[in-house]
């Protein structure tokens, strides 16, 4: 088994961090969220992402909101609820404390 | 040439080749079932039909008003597989399971078939070697004087063929296109020579056999796609479902030897009509003229024939769909084939049968006097 293939559960389950923090950071749309993560170990594809996304949405993390593109249809774009930015804190303290323990643990 | 069909995604309109067609078709129908439990279906549904048809627009341009099978190929593989569970660490493993879709299926494989294709299905319900299948076939029928051929040929014509792209997934039991065969592949060999060093003689000569393999795979994909194009009928026929598929394959062959059969007594009543006055020991009334009576077997003849015909008609299409044609002209053989043995019967074992044949052109005669 390679490494890529024995973090793919973490790799997996790591995807909502990311995208909150993307979203936290600008407001974007899928296919921007998409080039951000395509060059990354996290690169994913729409089949992924939106199903994702309408669950975050289900649970109240973010919403979107249509606007207008210069190219084509109108465009969802996602931007984080207030309970969207509270989660989003608690996850980036919680990943800080694990890698803490990671580094503090053996070497 | 190929046909192009014209689809809607999320109300844009776009046309895409026939192929690529059943290929969307069968992508959104797997979002459908991998999405029925969650209560946001229709929007996610929506969302992906947005994203395909801006990848479709990227294909498109004032000169290329279709997107081919190669390029809905390619626009599927960047969507990726839809995911029930997202987010969650422990659905990592399942969804390689849940991207195997529908259920398996014994289809005919006509790809890399020797014959009808019936080997080559069963090796891949079977995930064997087709030609161990082949063996075990030649072997059976040595062993039984020819008799299993039989069963081949019956095989051959009960098992429907696997047209689309997603009966073919469904033979296999998984999803199948030329890219995941090749890294199927590739994965294989990855281990291979992780295990054997890749720099010994033994990586060497597996390297080349890789590479080999790999031409040999896209040549036969590119023939199956290349073969699927130019099969394709001119008339767009919506595929049967499997068990209506299985239901006309036994019954085309049924319906054609009733057929034929009926055909020849019919034959013989008008002869000995013609020869003695009497059809099946029913006399001709004597002031009815002979004309008029084989009139009135004619009129029979057709009224027992026509409804058989109409359903031989209806169970081509739901067997060959796109190969409707070869079905067509196949089931013809059989016809004449029954039509030799019910005459060569007849004359050996019926002497009015042959009696009859002898006066023959006595009655022509007659007839012309």
């Amino acid at each position: 088994m390679s490494v890529t293939e024995k973090f793919s559960a973490i790799r997996k389950g790591l995807l909502e961090f990311l995208i909150l923090r993307i979203i936290a950071s600008d407001k974007v749309y899928v296919a921007e969220m998409l080039t951000r993560l395509k060059t990354t170990e996290f690169a994913t594809q729409e089949g992924t992402l939106y199903p994702l996304l309408s669950k975050m949405r289900r649970e109240g993390l973010v919403d979107y909101e249509w606007q207008e593109s210069d190219a084509g249809p109108p465009r969802k774009y996602y931007e984080l609820t207030s309970k969207g930015k509270s989660q989003l804190a608690e996850l980036n303290d919680y990943w800080k404390y694990i890698n803490t323990t990671i580094s503090q643990l053996g070497r | 040439m190929q046909k192009v069909i014209s689809i809607n995604l999320n109300g844009n309109a776009y046309q895409v080749e026939e192929t690529g067609y059943a290929a969307l078709v069968a992508y959104l129908e797997g979002a459908q079932r991998q999405l029925k439990d969650n209560p946001d279906r229709a929007e996610i549904i929506a969302d992906l039909e947005q994203a395909i048809a801006e990848k479709c627009r990227r294909f498109l341009n004032a000169h290329k008003s279709v997107v081919t099978d190669g390029e809905v190929d390619q626009i599927i593989r960047e969507m990726g597989p839809v995911d029930a569970e997202p987010g969650s660490g422990e659905q990592a493993g399942a969804t390689g399971g849940a991207k195997a879709g529908g259920p398996k299926r014994l289809y005919l494989l006509r790809e890399g078939a020797m014959l009808a294709g019936v080997c080559n299905g069963m090796a891949a319900y079977l995930h064997i070697d087709p030609t161990i299948v082949r063996i075990v076939f030649v072997l059976l029928a040595i062993l039984t004087k020819g008799v299993f051929f039989f069963v081949y040929v019956v095989l051959a014509v009960v098992i429907p063929p696997a047209n689309t792209p997603e009966e073919r997934a469904a033979a296999y039991g998984e999803t199948f296109n030329a890219q995941e065969l090749i890294d199927r592949a590739k994965r294989t060999y990855a281990g291979f020579t992780a295990s054997h060093g890749r720099f010994g003689d033994w990586g060497r000569n597996w390297g080349r056999h890789w590479r080999r393999q790999e031409r040999q795979w896209r040549r036969q994909f590119d023939r199956s796609m290349r073969s699927r194009r130019w099969e394709s009928a001119p008339a767009f026929v919506p595929p049967a479902g499997y068990t209506a598929r299985v239901v006309a394959g036994v019954m085309v062959p049924l319906l054609t030897v009733v057929s034929a059969l009926l055909f020849w007594v019919g034959a013989y009543a008008v002869l000995s009509l013609a020869t003695e006055r009497q059809a099946f020991g029913v006399p001709l009334s004597d002031d009815l003229p002979l004309w008029a009576g084989i009139l009135f077997l004619v009129f029979l003849y057709q009224s027992a024939a026509w409804p058989l015909h109409a359903a031989r008609r209806a169970s081509y299409h739901a067997l060959g769909g796109p190969h409707y044609a070869a079905v067509a002209a196949l089931d013809g053989l059989l016809s004449v084939g029954v039509g030799v043995c019910v005459v060569w019967f007849a004359y050996q074992y019926m002497p009015e049968v042959r009696e009859l044949l002898r006066t023959l052109p006595d009655v022509w005669d007659g007839m012309r006097r």
